[in-house]
């Protein structure tokens, strides 16, 4: 199939390979051309621009950063949407796998429709880890007809794919990971910290607790950064900190009361002010250490 | 003077009015022509567009519900931008709340065209915009301020110049971070003292006296108990206000707990039902969730 990638950071570089691998002909732009030098070299056309992209691909995968991005990859002077049939170029599917607004995933798909292209909202969990290994969890919104055309490139890349519901309801399923994530993530940098605190081995607690009904993934992957106090980023906070922005304005628009959400986003702008945003969300652990030190 | 006014809503009616009654001329322009009911017997020049009330005012009020509108009036098409071009010395007195960064943006845009921007909120409500005792927090050029001072001096009871453009909506995000706490504190506080089976009045009557002191405690604090939840400020709009505040608070890397906690309250207020209701009705809300109805 004729694809096209834009986006190839630290998610999108290997998802841009297992479907490169996986002998289609793929299509890429970056905002670095440089960024896009290994999938060069495994047969990739590297184009000039998103046009460039359209003209050559059916399908088109987006995995930028922010909402602002997409609609300026999508509309903008040099954008998909000028290579569409009607302008002689090959785009008819848009799969926009970044982590954007609900609000504006809908906007994007109401405007495609308009020039006869359909768009999927399929955000992803897991991580780089789980993107090289392609088993992410795909949730995706949209038409059930693209995602039948589209689901066997999302297999290549994940192993749960759910279809949620229509245009932007796997933005919503992604707010709803993103808040029990970084919850989980928290309460672990509480857990840590008691332990800690009370001159118990953190690392014994976090054994004893993997057996127990307080087991769970987040426990194990960020429990073991804080235990170790290895802040890089896995994903960078900076990022949890973007989604923390969306769901709670989500929250403020439909009148729905997130409180915890509400009081870990608080914990994030802490991490934020300390100029951890690079780091990986287990600075939480941090920020948890800072409100308790004496001063 | 010759004095523009946009916006004349709950508040912004009662404000010009004032400016009228103390021998202002004012231009005015509004989106529902009803809004101008109250202005037809006195010294005011209905306009077709807000660009017409720059033409012929000195100083240009707005008071209106959110950024957006503010930039649209300011800066749209036919708004007053446009109706102060060749003109001098026009200052834009935006007596709304809206976020800093907005005003700050629409400032920068306005000086760009030679025209002056004062960003100044209100503290004080329907109630003080009545009595002519708003809290005025004003962000903006020393200069600009000393000649509407006389402005505002008619609408309330005090006036400060905070800082640069913006500093008066950071001081009125300030505002609503107390006002919105507190409220939320005093319905805590009642909500407590009646399910442990005492009287919530005589709590308020003996904290007055303490350091728990506050206008909040009195003011609303007697409105709760009255069960009297009419707006004066709608939930809706404290639930606006606090957005603001987070939002600001998300773009600083700004902790604000409490702040977030009620914002989350308000929240559901709006979600349930309450929000057009005053602020107060918080009491019904806790009352709700804890099964104390």
């Amino acid at each position: 199939m004729k694809l096209g990638f834009i986006g190839v950071g630290a998610m999108g570089l290997p998802l841009a390979g297992h479907l490169l691998n996986a002998g289609h002909a793929l299509a890429v732009w970056s905002r670095r051309p440089e960024a896009a030098a290994p999938l060069l070299a495994a047969g990739a056309r590297i184009c000039a621009s998103p046009v460039e992209v359209a003209r050559h691909a059916e399908i088109v995968f987006t995995m930028v950063t922010a909402g602002e991005d997409v609609a300026a990859v999508v509309f903008g002077e040099e954008g998909l949407i000028h290579g569409g049939r009607t302008a002689g170029g090959q785009f008819s599917t848009l799969v926009d796998m970044s982590t954007i607004a609900p609000a504006m995933t809908r906007k994007i798909a109401t405007r495609l429709k308009e020039q006869s292209i359909s768009m999927l909202d399929a955000p992803v969990s897991g991580g780089v880890a789980a993107a090289i290994n392609g088993t992410l969890a795909i949730m995706v919104g949209g038409p059930a007809e693209t995602l039948a055309q589209v689901r066997p490139l999302f297999d290549l890349l994940g192993k749960t794919i759910v279809h949620v519901g229509e245009n932007g309801a796997g933005q919503v399923a992604k707010a709803c990971n993103q808040m029990v994530m970084v919850a989980a993530i928290q309460a672990c940098a509480e857990a840590m910290h008691l332990a800690a605190a009370s001159t118990v081995d953190p690392l014994k607690v976090r054994l004893a607790l993997l057996g127990g009904a307080a087991g769970s993934r987040v426990l194990e992957v960020f429990g073991v950064r804080m235990v170790n106090r290895d802040f890089r980023a896995g994903v960078e906070a900076r990022l949890h900190h973007k989604d923390f922005g969306i769901l709670l304005d989500e929250a403020h628009r439909l009148g729905s009361p997130l409180p915890i959400a509400a009081l870990v986003g608080q914990q994030l702008n802490a991490l934020m002010g300390h100029g951890w945003g690079r780091d990986d969300t287990a600075s939480l652990l941090r920020v948890v250490e800072l409100e308790s030190r004496p001063t | 003077m010759q004095v523009g006014f946009i916006g004349l809503g709950l508040m912004g009616c009662p404000m010009a009015l004032h400016l009228a009654n103390a021998g202002h001329s004012l231009h005015l322009w509004a989106r529902r022509p009803a809004s101008l009911e109250p202005f037809k017997d006195i010294d005011a020049r209905a306009h077709a567009s807000a660009a017409a009330v720059a033409k012929h005012a000195e100083i240009v009020i707005t008071m209106v519900a959110d950024g957006p509108d503010v930039a649209q009036v300011c800066l749209g098409a036919g708004g007053l931008g446009e109706g102060a071009a060749g003109k001098s010395g026009l200052i834009i007195v935006d007596m709304s709340t809206i976020a800093p960064a907005v005003a700050r943006d629409i400032g920068a845009k306005l000086a760009a065209k030679g025209i002056e921007f004062l960003d100044a909120p209100v503290s004080g409500g329907e109630v003080g915009a009545k009595a002519a005792t708003l809290t005025i927090m004003v962000g903006g050029n020393a200069a600009a301020f000393e000649r509407v001072k006389p402005l505002f001096e008619k609408m309330g009871k005090s006036s400060t110049l905070i800082g640069d453009c913006g500093a008066g909506q950071v001081a009125k995000a300030c505002n609503q971070i107390l006002t919105g706490v507190g409220v939320a504190a005093v319905a805590e506080a009642f909500n407590f003292a009646r399910k442990s089976g005492v009287d919530p009045a005589r709590v308020r009557e003996a904290l007055l006296g303490g350091f728990a002191y506050s206008k909040i405690l009195e003011n609303h604090g007697q409105r709760m108990l009255d069960r009297n939840f009419k707006p004066g400020f709608k939930a809706w709009m404290h639930q606006k206000d606090l957005r603001i505040v987070m939002e600001e608070a998300h773009k600083l890397g700004l902790m604000l707990p409490g702040a977030a906690a009620t914002a989350q309250m308000f929240n559901a207020m709006v979600g349930s039902g309450l929000g057009e209701e005053d602020s107060i009705a918080m009491l019904k809300l806790l009352e709700r969730m804890s099964g104390s109805e």
